[in-house]
């Protein structure tokens, strides 16, 4: 009875782990999953959006002296011309909304450091508490319109973080049952499914996601949102290592230019700064000190008196009205960075 | 820790060899240590919080048999250690939250002090699984442990630490303190159970999960996009949670341990009463023998009796967590049990048995649904005036492209959840449900529902391999 028993439960598991083999005959006999990726350690082949040559062209032509990159909380914050103006060094602004860490990685890498622009100075990062360390973790899609065809940094950084000292184990198990690969097809089949049950076209999907949960629509402190930074990622010296950052600070300086990096304030308190937890403290000042030492600029907006509660609007961002007075501020308070 | 992690996968292989190898008493000893590195392994002083628990409910416990004379005494030092500490970390923001708002209200500034700590998660569970073992020796349903190992695995046990289910003294701890064997048809049953808690969790709770909150991020959702949404939350909160206790479950079979199931089917019940029988089991009945029993069940008067179900319903809302919406979802489904109770004093049953043919039950069925999401309306979204807002909706309200919308999310929240349904359909309708059956020790090995078992995890895990959700989201109860 015992040895029937080992024998079923072997059977079950090799059924658990023999019949998803299955997916790679799917695999083969479906079209459509043919591609490349730029993180082959992370995902299988995968058809992709090309290289925005157009936005690299854009900023080559422009040839500025500084650019600065980041999410909505830059772009809301800093109007290049009006930095220009101020400073009196042109600059340019590479803003994309909800775009995480890697995602700047590649814009300064391709974009600014790769795309021969000869009069560049100096790039100026805008983030949020611990973001520069700990959201790096990014589904590749969201990358494809700023990654070359190849990105070997990346991937390796990547692998790393997301999947720690076991990222051999992902990728044999990845490459074994292509279950990426499968993913590809069945995932957008199935969400088409009930809108041509529906009798709609794909393009419903389109609507619903551009309309229905346009940015607008949320709530107030949903469209901006960023949670707040876990204390158990708040090791810098843990984290430094399996970030960007480094390689960030690589690029600049191959292509011999400065990097700036602004902490911008999170909604403050009506009565003050916006609360901070002593571990968050202790890794900004790492933070600086490390910055410091490989050359970089550094700021912190916290505790900014003329940042109050008033001049924000929803989440972290700031009203659109107190854009230019923010960018008239941040020229001149960081204009050492600018000389 | 979490169980779809392979920093678990390595913890459960490592503890798991060594466990089989160990005499009983060191294995208690190896499960107490593996229980509080699992649940220390993010935030290492949590376990603080347990050990300290367990070890005033282990001495009130003993004091009890040492000094019979003060049981009552002891008693109350574990109930208001373990409801002071559940107190402190889950609702003391909150009341001073609600004293400064009621002050305001007559003019008295009160400043606003928060607390900045973190709730340790499964603290709800783990104290009340304790308060239960010194109530239950006070009652003279258990006897005192004189084995502190025994009493701290117990209450520490880590596969269903964090969310459940809450296991009682009189069932679990006799586990612990014989011998175990193992066995390869439960660790076959328990791997089955995990691959299908997987599937739950992974597949259907965080696929149908993300569609959730998008809704709920909506300042102004129309009618239609709303219950998608509310549809979507019931099948998330009812794949995610009972996806845990079969995890959990499935993973103490590899120990040799046998944890209770939670789920019964809930969205086919047919009433009020019939899906607290089946939704929650070991916290439902948790609180009708240590709330609304003590407080007099259903032997004083009507009056009482509906009474001590709301006030049992409010404290059970409130347990969820530290804001007005639980509480007020705790009413709601007081008040349904009420309404049912009446209902039923008005149409008795013998009434009844004629019309209850496959149709009305259907009916029923359907009926009890949608009150029960109603009520997820009310569990999910915290903000009030928005909660007001829902309710008001009507159709009429909408656009074509929110009728649209909230179709397009209904069918495929739909899709995400039909292997749920499946499951749970044939299991009302063709007898016990596949983890009912694997809870029936078999004396032989039914081959050809091993293969079936072997093709069903094969396909569960090529599922997981391909629709997993890419945004993962916590287990919801571990918030609670």
């Amino acid at each position: 009875m015992f040895r029937a028993e080992v024998l079923s439960l072997c059977l079950v598991m090799a059924g658990a782990a023999a019949l998803p083999l299955g997916l790679r005959a799917v695999n083969g006999m479906l079209p459509g999953a043919a591609g490349s990726s730029y993180l082959p350690t992370l995902e299988t082949p995968r058809p992709r959006e090309p290289f925005d040559d157009a936005a690299a062209l854009a900023i080559r032509e422009a040839q500025p002296e500084y650019v600065v990159i980041g999410d909505s909380m830059a772009g809301i914050r800093i109007d290049p011309r009006h930095l220009s103006r101020v400073t009196g060094r042109s600059v340019a602004g590479l803003y994309t909304p909800g775009t995480p860490v890697a995602y700047w990685y590649l814009q300064l890498k391709n974009v600014v450091a790769e795309n021969n622009l000869t009069h560049m100075r100096g790039a100026i990062v805008l983030f949020r508490d611990d973001q520069l360390t700990t959201q790096v973790a990014v589904n590749g899609p969201i990358l494809d319109r700023v990654a070359r065809d190849e990105e070997p940094e990346l991937d390796r950084i990547l692998a790393a973080h997301r999947l720690g000292p076991l990222s051999d184990v992902h990728r044999a198990a990845r490459s074994v049952y292509q279950f990426d690969r499968t993913r590809v097809w069945l995932e957008p089949r199935l969400t088409r499914a009930p809108a041509f049950a529906l009798g709609k076209s794909a393009d419903l999907l389109t609507a619903i996601n551009s309309e229905v949960f346009a940015l607008d629509k949320l709530r107030t402190f949903e469209a901006a949102d960023l949670p707040q930074a876990q204390e158990a990622f708040l090791d810098f010296d843990e984290q430094v290592d399996r970030s960007l950052l480094p390689a960030m600070l690589d690029v600049a300086e191959r292509a011999g230019f400065r990097l700036a990096f602004i902490r911008v304030q999170r909604r403050p308190r009506p009565d003050g700064p916006p609360d901070q937890s002593d571990a968050l403290a202790r890794y900004l000042e790492k933070l600086a000190a490390y910055l410091e030492q490989r050359g970089a600029y550094f700021h912190d907006d916290r505790g900014d008196p003329d940042q109050p509660l008033a001049i924000y609007s929803d989440g972290d961002h700031i009203r659109s009205d107190a854009r230019l007075g923010y960018t008239e501020r941040f020229g001149r308070k960081h204009a050492r960075f600018f000389q | 820790m979490i169980f779809h992690s392979l920093a678990f996968v390595v913890f459960f292989c490592l503890t798991l060899a060594a466990y089989w190898l160990l005499p009983r008493r060191a294995q208690n000893v190896l499960l107490l240590v593996a229980s509080y590195v699992f649940y220390g392994w993010v935030h290492p002083w949590w376990p603080i919080l347990l050990f300290a628990t367990t070890f005033v409910d282990f001495w009130a416990a003993r004091l009890m048999t040492i000094a019979p004379d003060r049981r009552k005494l002891w008693l109350w030092l574990s109930i208001i250690s373990n409801l002071g500490l559940l107190g402190f970390y889950k609702y003391c923001n909150f009341f001073i939250e609600n004293v400064a708002a009621a002050g305001a209200s007559v003019g008295w500034n009160i400043p606003p002090i928060a607390l900045r700590v973190a709730l340790p998660a499964g603290i709800s569970f783990y104290t009340f699984q304790s308060m239960s073992y010194t109530i239950d020796v006070y009652r003279g349903h258990a006897p005192a442990r004189t084995r502190f190992v025994d009493v701290a695995a117990f209450v520490s046990f880590f596969p269903h630490l964090v969310a459940g289910p809450i296991m009682r003294a009189t069932n679990l701890l006799p586990q612990f303190e014989r011998d175990r064997v193992f066995s390869p048809s439960a660790a076959r049953d328990g791997t089955l159970l995990i691959v299908w808690g997987l599937f739950k969790k992974l597949v259907i709770a965080d696929n149908v999960g993300v569609i959730a909150n998008k809704v709920f991020s909506l300042e102004s959702p129309e009618f239609f996009v709303l219950w998608a949404g509310v549809f979507a939350f019931a099948i998330q909160i009812y794949a995610d949670f009972s996806a845990y206790t079969d995890i959990a479950r499935g993973v103490a079979k590899w120990y040799g341990f046998d944890l209770i199931r939670n789920f019964e089917r809930p969205y086919l019940a047919t009433g009020p009463a019939d899906f607290w029988r089946r939704w929650n089991i070991s916290l439902s009945t948790w609180f009708r023998d240590y709330v609304y029993i003590p407080l007099g069940g259903s032997r004083r008067g009507p009056w009482r009796e509906a009474g001590n179900i709301l006030i049992t319903f409010l404290v059970s809302g409130l347990w969820h967590g530290a804001s007005w919406n639980y509480v007020l979802w705790g009413a709601y489904h007081g008040m349904l049990l009420l309404i049912a109770r009446m209902a039923r004093l008005l149409w008795p049953h013998e009434r009844r048995a004629p019309l209850l043919g496959a149709p009305l039950r259907v009916l029923q069925v359907a009926g009890m649904f949608l009150l029960t999401c109603i009520g997820w309306l009310i569990f999910r979204e915290t903000e009030l005036a928005q909660l007001q807002r829902h309710l008001q909706l009507t159709p009429a309200d909408s656009t074509d492209l929110g009728r649209s919308a909230g179709w397009y999310l209904f069918l495929l929240v739909g899709l995400y959840s039909i292997p749920l349904w499946i499951h749970d359909l044939w299991a009302e309708l063709k007898g016990p449900d596949l983890t009912a059956a694997l809870d029936v020790p078999e004396t032989t090995v039914r081959w050809p529902r091993v293969a079936a078992q072997a093709v069903l995890a094969g396909l569960m895990m090529a599922a997981i391999l391909t629709l997993r959700s890419q945004t993962a989201l916590d287990f919801i109860y571990f918030a609670f």
